[in-house]
């Protein structure tokens, strides 16, 4: 906004030495500012920052967010349940009008409460158990029965959580880590315990008719099936004025008249009459709101969603160099951090099963990242601009174990098999 | 039915290189690296923050196919430092820039906390204050998101 009041009194050269000044400016920090909290959605400016990034949080947030989407279509006799690792849903007794089919896609569509389910569950992939154990699954039940003369509606709210035929499976041994980090509603559907919230509607039953079905949630991410996107809604917008000619306004007869300006419109100044086009112009504010569908809070959505680009910037560095060792101490210069000789990632592996962030947590003679700071930089005091000498690397170990990365939700960036983690050399 | 399953989106094979660097024969201080299981996310991203550094005189990302999960991204540079490095330059000054809103995120929310009060109970976090899985050494409450 300043950027453009200054403009309207320059000269063509000026303004664009202005914008130089300006775009050096930009390199500085972003700026954010939360417009709007609410408890499942967040309005937030973000500004000085590149197109391409804001782009890149807007699709972490709704695509790589690990939550527990629920049960899905897959209808399976229970003597083959041992064969498959996906959701599923057993359906003992479905007299409604409904085919199991679609009443296991409704299932599957019901947002269950997953705070922070990126430790305190695992995907299934990763689990060393067979089928699913209490800590990659959780099995919800649902047995409505109508024998009123009225009509029943079958809700998200008749789901019940229930301990599942697996118990604590194979999975015994690390067991209480993962199940000690649920909060007390860990799956259960977000309605049910919101006075005053609306349950997700499932199916209608009449007299004599009878729902008795069993379902498994599992832990996974929107981009193998958006059950599993904790957005609901993701807005994006940036240059109100279109100012930088980024679309073009179809209108009949007047553009200004057909095409209303949104409310974000008042955030900057509209262009001038006879303002010439400025070419180098490059967008540096964004407006977002993320609206969650209650399986995570707005505000873990957006942390988490960071954490989840530095995991993949993370990994990328990792791949560049495989032969990374792996002490990288927390006081370290950016780069060169990662360059100083010691036990490479392979030697270091056998400390941990190989995952990183348990190797570092559980191998005091590598001094790593995971330990030295803070996980998430400790919040913003200790962090960021203020610190510039600090190693980046500092805020990954969050990033690895907060964002679970792609490999597993365990402590650290991988999974018990590092092998499956695709980070062998 | 050509696509492939949908955890392989994002799941490396197994003995899969999640990053390959070819350098290129013919251009000078060029080379074309393919990240494999990743997207526009990871890729766009990358390529405008080598764009914003002088040493970078190319850098370009495409996503070959869409049904095939990796990004290639060529990257040209003046000669000063090798495309990988900076290529490892731009990452780890992006994972400085995500820290350090990370940082400002985090204020913002605690700002806006003590104002309404509008966290959620109904994610249903853990209570326990000690088990902050972020740390939480910036706030001041000494309270985490989770918590509310």
């Amino acid at each position: 906004m300043r950027h453009d009041h200054c403009l309207h009194h320059l000269s063509a050269t000026k303004q664009r030495d202005l914008f130089l000044i300006e775009t050096t400016k930009m390199d500085g920090a972003a700026i954010v500012r939360i417009r709007e909290l609410k408890k499942d959605s967040v309005n937030f400016v973000l500004e000085n920052v590149d197109l391409a990034f804001a782009n890149s949080l807007r699709r972490v947030v709704m695509a790589d967010i690990p939550s527990i989407g629920a049960l899905c279509a897959i209808f399976l006799a229970w003597t083959k349940l041992m064969d498959v690792a996906i959701d599923m849903v057993e359906i003992d007794a479905n007299t409604t009008v409904l085919p199991d089919e679609f009443i296991a896609h409704r299932l599957g569509m019901v947002p269950l409460i997953s705070a922070n389910c990126d430790d305190a569950m695992r995907y299934t992939r990763d689990c060393t158990c067979p089928a699913g154990c209490s800590i990659c699954s959780i099995w919800l039940q649902l047995s409505v029965t109508c024998t009123d003369d009225r009509t029943i509606d079958v809700t998200s709210d008749n789901l019940e959580v229930v301990p599942g035929p697996f118990g604590m499976s194979t999975s015994m041994d690390d067991a209480p880590e993962e199940l000690t980090k649920r909060g007390p509603y860990f799956g259960h559907p977000v309605s049910k315990h919101e006075p005053g919230a609306q349950p997700v509607l499932l199916c209608k039953i009449r007299k004599g008719q009878e729902l008795k079905l069993r379902c498994v949630a599992r832990k996974g991410i929107a981009k193998e099936h958006a059950k599993w996107s904790p957005c609901s809604a993701v807005s994006f917008e940036y240059d109100p004025h279109n100012k930088l000619r980024h679309t073009t306004h179809w209108f009949e007869v007047d553009e200004r008249a057909e095409w209303p300006l949104g409310p974000n419109a008042e955030e900057e100044e509209a262009p001038r009459e006879d303002q010439p086009f400025d070419f180098n112009a490059k967008p540096n504010k964004f407006y977002m709101e993320v609206e969650t569908d209650g399986s995570l809070g707005a505000q873990e959505v957006i942390m988490k969603g960071l954490a989840e680009l530095q995991t993949k910037l993370a990994n990328l560095i990792l791949g560049i160099k495989p032969d990374l060792d792996m002490i990288a101490g927390g006081d370290g210069q950016a780069a060169g951090a990662w360059g100083t000789d010691g036990g490479n990632w392979n030697a270091s592996e056998t400390a941990a099963g190989g995952a990183w962030g348990a190797a570092t947590a559980q191998d005091a003679t590598s001094p790593a990242w995971a330990n030295t700071a803070p996980p998430f930089g400790g919040g913003s005091g200790s962090r960021g601009a203020a610190s510039p000498g600090r190693v980046a690397w500092s805020t990954s170990p969050a990033g690895g174990g907060g964002g679970g990365g792609w490999g597993g939700a365990q402590t650290g960036w991988g999974s018990p098999n590092r092998e499956t983690n695709g980070w062998a050399t | 039915m050509n696509a492939i399953n949908r955890h392989e989106l994002f799941v490396l094979d197994e003995g899969e290189n999640p990053v390959e660097v070819t350098e290129d024969t013919k251009i000078p201080n060029a080379a074309t690296i393919r990240i494999a299981k990743q997207d526009h996310t990871l890729g766009n991203m990358v390529r405008a923050q080598l764009l914003s550094m002088p040493s970078v005189l190319f850098a370009g990302y495409k996503v070959p196919h869409p049904l095939q999960p990796y990004f290639i991204i060529k990257v040209q540079t003046d000669g000063t430092v090798t495309p990988q490095f900076a290529l490892e330059t731009a990452c780890n000054d992006l994972i400085k820039m995500v820290g350090d809103l990370e940082g400002k995120f985090k204020r913002e929310f605690a700002f806006k906390d003590a104002d309404g009060a509008t966290g959620s109970n109904a994610t249903g976090g853990p209570t326990a204050g000690g088990d902050d899985p972020y740390g939480g050494g910036g706030w001041s409450e000494g309270k985490d998101y989770l918590d509310f």
